[in-house]
């Protein structure tokens, strides 16, 4: 019999919402704004016109970036490499280039490489896709993505820890607090100033020991309350929990932390479909205000009690949590 | 290729609008931003200030500040700025006569009461986006050494 703890907060304790607008549409760093008004009066009868002054300003360069992860889940390492893949975006309003890094803990793997994924298939072609020079990409144009590739191979001593992959991007420009300037480095001449993402942006993949273990694949949608997807304040944010089984065990049981800067939904959590209530009572689920979460820490989190579960099963934890 | 006589006319016509700038209407048009500071009584002061940087998605504040320098009323004033193309119109200024707005530059009226042609002939209401140009008009004569200001609130796109 094996006893299993699914713990969902890999990767995603900390809620980020989606601040960067997409550059698609957004005025290029360096266009000026010209503006000139015109003017009619009427002076001793005689209709006249003419105009202002011409007053112009350069827009800035504003340093935005996204990462993001091709995909959900964590990763298990076999004997041959793993091709992790991710998508970088420049958010930028300029051109702009991003110095790339990529790590994995001590455990399960190493990293082999990062590459860029020359023709974006996700699968990774060691005589097209190579990592780039200096670890920085080539310039890319407001709103053009590139594909990367972590290529993962086990550890030579069989390692059996479970590993995190992190991968970072960042503006060549400057990074940081949104808001801090770099004079004149702008395109065009202008400035550029680091927008909300802080030019920024870092990917954490969970690295699994085993192909036989269980697997928890963590997903979330958000609903504001004009309807859309934007992650602003009050929308709800659903989050889902499928926990995969491939061996029949017992004592199962899955906890995930609320996001930071989130509260719960009361009465929310529900178990394939059957709703849960909050209180530590004789149902499976629970939500706990001060719960102790995987690695110790206190936060409020839910927990489910699946305890004996199947063979090749899988079972489906929902909750909900608002954005503050 | 330039001809030498099409550069005295485009030098021509530049004198003609330096001149005509001195008329006794004088405009001034500025682009400014929002600055928010603490006042002593704890409350936020918003002061209008020369942009250090504006990046889309920026509020600025455009602003036409008028002056009869003559010695004659000025009658029938009318102040007209169409918006540059990354601008996004969003509303007077606080403390600003509205103006009268336009999608089309012919077609002059408050926002809610145009509307706008889709390709497929349909029209629709028009939102602040749609606007291209804004105008103001003076309901009576400007006096002699009088002046005002207006102002509206725009994004950049």
């Amino acid at each position: 019999m094996l006893s299993c703890i699914l713990a969902a907060g890999l990767g995603a304790g900390a809620f980020q919402p989606a601040l960067a607008q997409t550059p698609a549409g957004t005025t290029p760093a360096g266009t000026p704004i010209v503006n000139t008004a015109g003017l009619r009066y009427d002076a001793d009868g005689t209709a006249q016109s003419t105009s202002s002054n011409t007053v112009t300003i350069i827009v800035a360069e504003r340093l935005d970036v996204a990462l993001v992860r091709d995909g959900q889940g964590a990763v298990v390492v076999t004997a041959q490499p793993v091709a992790i893949p991710f998508t970088l975006t420049n958010l930028d309003n300029g051109a702009e280039a991003f110095v790339l890094a990529a790590s994995v803990s001590p455990g399960a793997a190493i990293l082999r490489a990062l590459v860029i994924d020359a023709d974006g298939d996700g699968r990774y072609d060691p005589a097209k896709d190579h990592a780039p020079a200096d670890n920085k990409t080539p310039l890319l144009a407001p709103g053009q993505s590139i594909k990367l590739l972590a290529i993962l191979v086990p550890t030579p001593d069989g390692g059996t820890v479970n590993a995190v992959l992190t991968v970072t991007a960042r503006s060549i420009t400057g990074s940081g607090t949104s808001g801090n300037l770099y004079t004149g480095a702008g395109d065009g001449g202008g400035d550029a100033v680091v927008g909300p993402t802080g030019a920024l942006a870092t990917v954490s993949v969970p690295i699994g020991t085993g192909p036989a273990g269980p697997v928890l694949l963590k997903s979330q949608s958000v609903r504001a309350a004009d309807g859309s997807q934007n992650a602003v304040r009050d929308a709800v944010i659903t989050y889902t929990l499928e926990a995969r089984f491939t061996d029949a065990v017992t004592g199962a049981r899955i906890a995930d932390p609320i996001p930071a800067g989130t509260v719960f939904v009361p009465g929310s959590l529900t178990l394939d479909g059957a709703p849960l209530s909050d209180g530590a009572d004789g149902d499976a689920g629970r939500f706990d205000a001060a719960g102790t979460q995987a690695g110790g820490t206190q936060a409020p989190g839910i927990t489910v009690a699946l305890g004996q579960v199947a063979a090749a099963s899988a079972h489906t934890v929902q909750f909900k949590a608002k954005i503050q | 290729m330039i001809s030498r006589p099409m550069i005295a006319a485009i030098l021509a016509s530049t004198a003609a609008v330096a001149s005509a700038a001195a008329g006794p209407l004088q405009v001034t048009s500025s682009i400014l931003v929002e600055a928010r500071s603490a006042a002593a009584d704890g409350t936020t002061r918003v002061t209008l200030v020369k942009p250090t940087k504006v990046t889309p998605g920026d509020k600025v504040i455009f602003v036409l500040a008028y002056r009869n320098t003559g010695a004659q009323p000025l009658a029938n004033v009318v102040l007209d700025n169409p918006l540059p193309r990354q601008i996004a119109y969003r509303s007077a200024n606080p403390g600003s006569p509205a103006p009268d707005v336009s999608v089309d530059g012919k077609t002059y009226g408050s926002l809610a009461t145009l509307r706008v042609r889709s390709p497929d002939g349909s029209t629709r209401a028009a939102s602040p986006n749609d606007v291209t140009s804004v105008r103001w008009r003076l309901a009576s004569p400007l006096a002699a050494g009088s002046q005002g200001q207006f102002a509206f609130q725009a994004v950049l796109k």
